[in-house]
């Protein structure tokens, strides 16, 4: 800390000193929220990579114990969020979509109601939903219980036996997560759709289910799936990497677990959000 | 001739969670097959610190650790699992168990995950072992469960489940009743010469302990770790004659 007669010292010498300080006092608390943003994003990228190299490397080894903490992530993050999930779809096609639909027929832009739909929830509002969906109900509990592996010990256990706790704990995560929110965003974009038309046909949309779906149809590009896989992957691969990296890489002791927590779930929501934005403009060229 | 079990020259060991700070340094050490050490020294001496280094747990600052014949140091360093497949480490306390499994799934845990078997398979190999450790009725019960006597007993058996050449015991009788200390003397006598069970092998054993007097009988070779320096203390009679207060109090209950 500068000592009061520097800081005097400092201010008669510079003119306009004042404002400089000012002005660095505004500044350097967002100089360090970048600079601290960009050292975590280095840092889950690294370990992202790690993790990725692992299931790379040792994608066969240990199939009989791999495969079942697989399969136990994906009824964790995947079939147990299948109801939540439905719900929110339900309620997600019952707002915007019956609520859209209905909007553009009193416009009479019905022809735009393709494109309109496949933009809002196909393209953003399904796959984001899903993820954050799975961070909140299976995510933030992952962070807590592999912290806590961390925490104990359990982690340095495995590795005396020879067990790659990324292989472990990691893997398993990566793919049951990755593999959930594909699934829960196609079962999210149906539930929504389904739900969008009922509402709007109980409300006087004349238009058979059929037509409704081709319209939805039309309003998609072949690129659309592709890039729909790819994003929700992305949003799987990061959210795994984000909960794992914050419950592992850190030596953590208990009382840390709240603020760890904490830190996922907005680094999460961060890293979401940026993913979306890259898509953005791929979207806008189709 | 057989590289020696553990070779380290002039290691500093550091705090697992405070790299920065080191615990021992000047550690120039040498185990050799089937031979047993007590390390000795007080609480928070580094003694465990320099038993997960040995394992290939720790990175070190300073010097060089060899596991037999292989350069280890901590998380680098190649064929590191297989090194550690050869090494045994019971850690302190409830040796952390995975809790949240049974003790029949944390014993076979490591079998199942290096023969890619299922629980099933190993089975009738893992009670065989737990038998013989009189852990067998615990097998169905969650290890997180267990008393620290107990758990510490699963902690044995796991580490010995594959077979080491070399066991790193921490802290074997603290906290023990007069029971299972017994137990623990016995049995860590019968895996220095060689369990038949085991594949007869004489094992070789380093057992970190703050109660030194209890592992008199058993240990070949003492050590210290004191004040952030190694001393080798040599045989049983060397150690019992040194002079250093705050050593004998670690032997002896005088004032």
């Amino acid at each position: 800390m500068a000592s009061p007669v520097t800081a005097t010292v400092g201010g008669t010498a510079r003119p306009g000193g004042g404002l400089f300080r000012l002005l660095k006092l505004w500044t350097d608390p967002v100089i360090r929220v970048f600079v601290g943003g960009v050292d975590t994003a280095r840092r889950i990228g690294a370990f992202t990579l790690i993790s990725l190299g692992v299931l790379a490397t040792k994608f066969g080894k240990s199939p009989r114990v791999i495969r079942p903490l697989v399969q136990q992530q994906i009824l964790r993050a995947g079939v147990n969020v299948l109801p939540i999930v439905c719900f929110l779809g339900v309620a997600l096609g019952v707002v915007i979509v019956g609520q859209t639909v209905l909007l553009l027929m009193q416009v009479g832009q019905e022809k735009l109601m393709g494109p309109l739909l496949v933009t809002v929830v196909v393209r953003e509002l399904a796959p984001l939903t899903a993820a954050l969906v799975v961070l909140a109900r299976v995510g933030t509990a992952a962070v807590t219980e592999l912290g806590t592996l961390r925490a104990v010990g359990e982690v340095e256990a495995l590795e005396a036996l020879g067990i790659d706790p990324i292989h472990y704990l990691v893997v398993p995560r990566l793919i049951g997560f990755t593999v959930s929110i594909v699934c829960l965003t196609v079962y999210m974009i149906l539930f929504a759709l389904v739900a969008g038309y009922v509402v709007a046909f109980l409300q006087g949309l004349s238009m058979g289910p059929a037509a409704f779906f081709r319209v939805i149809a039309d309003g998609l590009s072949w690129v659309d799936f592709p890039l729909l896989a790819l994003k929700t992957l992305g949003f799987g691969i990061l959210t795994s990497q984000i909960i794992c990296y914050h419950g592992l890489a850190e030596p953590l002791r208990l009382e840390d677990l709240g603020r760890a927590t904490t830190r996922t779930v907005a680094h999460t929501l961060v890293a979401s959000l940026l993913v979306d934005a890259v898509f953005l403009p791929v979207y806008l060229l189709i | 001739m057989a590289a020696p079990v553990i070779q380290m020259t002039d290691v500093t060991v550091v705090h697992s969670r405070a790299p920065g700070v080191p615990l021992v340094t000047g550690v120039n050490w040498r185990v050799e097959e089937g031979e047993c050490w007590v390390v000795t020294g007080l609480q928070g001496s580094g003694k465990t610190a320099l038993i997960e280094t040995a394992a290939g747990l720790h990175p070190y600052p300073a010097g060089e650790v060899q596991v037999f014949g292989q350069r280890v140091h901590g998380t680098e360093g190649e064929g590191l699992e297989d090194v550690r497949r050869r090494v045994g480490v019971v850690f302190d306390g409830h040796g952390r168990l995975f809790g949240s499994q049974t003790v029949l799934e944390n014993v076979a845990l490591p079998l199942c995950y290096h023969r890619n078997r299922s629980w099933e398979e190993v089975g009738e190999e893992v009670m065989g072992l737990l038998q013989l450790m009189g852990l067998e009725t615990l097998a169905g019960q969650l290890a997180g469960r267990l008393g620290r006597a107990w758990a510490h007993r699963v902690a044995l058996a796991r580490a010995l489940v594959q077979r080491p050449g070399l066991l790193l015991v921490d802290n074997p009788l603290t906290g023990m009743d007069p029971y299972h200390a017994r137990w623990w003397r016995g049995f860590l006598g019968r895996l220095l010469v060689g369990l038949p069970e085991l594949g007869g092998v004489p094992m070789s054993l380093v057992l970190a302990t703050n109660e030194p007097r209890a592992l008199l009988g058993l240990g070949r070779k003492f050590a210290v770790t004191h004040a952030g320096r190694w001393r080798c203390m040599g045989d049983r009679q060397e150690f019992e004659r040194c002079e250093d207060p705050e050593l004998r109090g670690l032997l002896y209950d005088e004032d």
